[in-house]
Order: structure tokens, then C-alpha cells, then sequence
């Protein structure tokens, strides 16, 4: 656990697609509510939006897939438990704990990634019989 | 076959001629955790029906399997991946 009892927790709930953009918007805003109300920061946020689901849920084959990751105290997450099974425009929920060495590794992989450059591409070898070859080798003699 | 033995082929030469040491996909790529939100990567690991796939099937070790069924399941419940597969329901 880390400082002051809190730790990374990360959710993804599916609302029910059928609604309006509007609407699904005022859903997620009440769930974010929630989480910064049991004291909790949301650290990434993100909206796969409209998605199949693998099988029907309450008849619904569709959902508006929603996951954010947040850092909260324990007690947050009985209250926002709580808004998700009273809101019955919400199908499914799961929230879970971001394992510390899972977050360690994204560290270590965040330091290591920032060089965008990525490796130049090998210069392909000439395949045997390749117009390439006649080519190169014309090149080669033209330049000695 | 053993060398210096030149009777028949036991079932245990003929085995090691055939099968091949499998290894740990996740232990190879050096996976930290395996993300139930990976459904694509998820599937390679449960049969067409939706079963989940015995470890000595793929040859993943203990410790990489417990997390996939971990994984899997969540899959399941956001209903990512199907827990019996459209074709047989």
C-alpha cells in the first residue's frame, strides 16, 4: 500500500448503448463524481465507446464500454459500488486493484519508451535473382 | 533411439521424437501481468467453444496460467470474451 492508505484502482463499466451521447455522458460524470467525492483522483480516463458485447445483457447486444484508473482510499470504492448497482443504466461494472508491480513496470517501460525514434529498417538483402542485384552491382562498379 | 541399442523403438524415443518442449509464451515475452482488457490476445488461449484451455495444452507455467483464468474471467463478466460461444448456445 502506498502513502496515506490509498491505492490505484482501476474500473470499466458498460452503459447501456441505447441512450444518447448526452446521456451516457451525464452517466460517466456521475461516476466520476462520485470517485473525486470519496476522495479519489482519476489518473486516466478513457472511452472504447460504442462495443459489441460477446453476449446479450438484459437483451442489450450493444454497450458504451467506459475504463478509468484512479487513485482513491478504500472506503471510495463501497460508494461508488453503490452508484453503479443503483443506476440502472449501467449493465456491468468491475473495478479492481492495480497491482504495485504492474504500475512499476509501466514506469520502468515509460522511462525506457521515451526515445520515439524507432530502429532505422535494415536495408533489405537482394533475394536471389532479384533486379535489385544487377542494380546494386551496377551501381557498385560505376562507383569504383 | 538410445545410442548403442539397436532394438525396437521404445514408446519414450518415439515420444521425444515427436513432441517438442513447449515453453511459457508469457515467460518468453518476459509479461509482467496478463490485462483482461486484451480480448484479442485472450482469445488464443480458449477454445471456439469459450472453454479455457488447459495449461498442458499451451504449455504455459502455473504462475502465468492462475493469472490468464484470472484474466479470462474478467473478460467474461464485461462481456468481452462469451462464456459459451454463439455457435452452440
Amino acid at each position: 500500500m502506498s502513502q496515506t492508505g490509498k491505492r490505484t484502482y482501476e474500473t470499466t463499466f458498460i452503459v447501456n448503448a441505447s441512450l444518447d451521447d448526452a446521456q451516457i455522458e451525464s452517466v460517466i460524470n456521475r461516476v466520476q463524481d462520485t470517485i473525486t467525492k470519496g476522495g479519489g483522483t482519476i489518473s486516466a480516463f478513457n472511452k472504447w465507446g460504442r462495443k459489441r458485447l460477446a453476449y446479450a445483457i438484459s437483451k442489450k447486444t450493444t454497450g458504451f464500454y467506459v475504463n478509468m484508473e484512479f487513485v482513491a482510499p478504500g472506503t471510495a470504492i463501497a460508494g461508488l459500488k453503490r452508484t453503479f448497482q443503483l443506476d440502472e443504466m449501467i449493465l456491468r461494472h468491475l473495478t479492481i486493484i492495480v497491482e504495485p508491480k504492474v504500475l512499476k513496470a509501466r514506469k520502468a517501460s515509460a522511462e525506457a519508451a521515451p526515445q520515439p525514434e524507432p530502429a532505422p529498417v535494415p536495408a533489405r538483402e537482394p533475394l536471389f535473382g532479384d533486379q535489385n542485384e544487377k542494380d546494386q552491382e551496377n551501381k557498385k562498379e560505376a562507383s569504383q | 533411439m538410445r545410442p548403442g541399442y539397436r532394438g525396437r523403438r521404445t514408446r519414450r524415443d518415439r515420444n521425444q521424437s515427436i513432441r517438442k518442449k513447449r515453453t511459457c509464451r508469457f515467460c518468453d515475452a518476459k509479461e509482467t501481468s496478463i490485462d483482461y482488457k486484451e480480448e484479442k490476445r485472450l482469445q488464443r488461449f480458449v477454445t471456439e467453444q469459450g472453454k479455457i484451455i488447459p495449461k498442458r495444452i499451451t504449455g504455459t507455467c502455473a504462475k502465468h496460467q492462475r493469472e490468464l483464468v484470472r484474466a479470462i474471467k474478467r473478460a467474461r463478466h464485461l462481456a468481452l470474451l462469451p462464456f459459451v460461444s454463439d455457435s452452440i448456445r
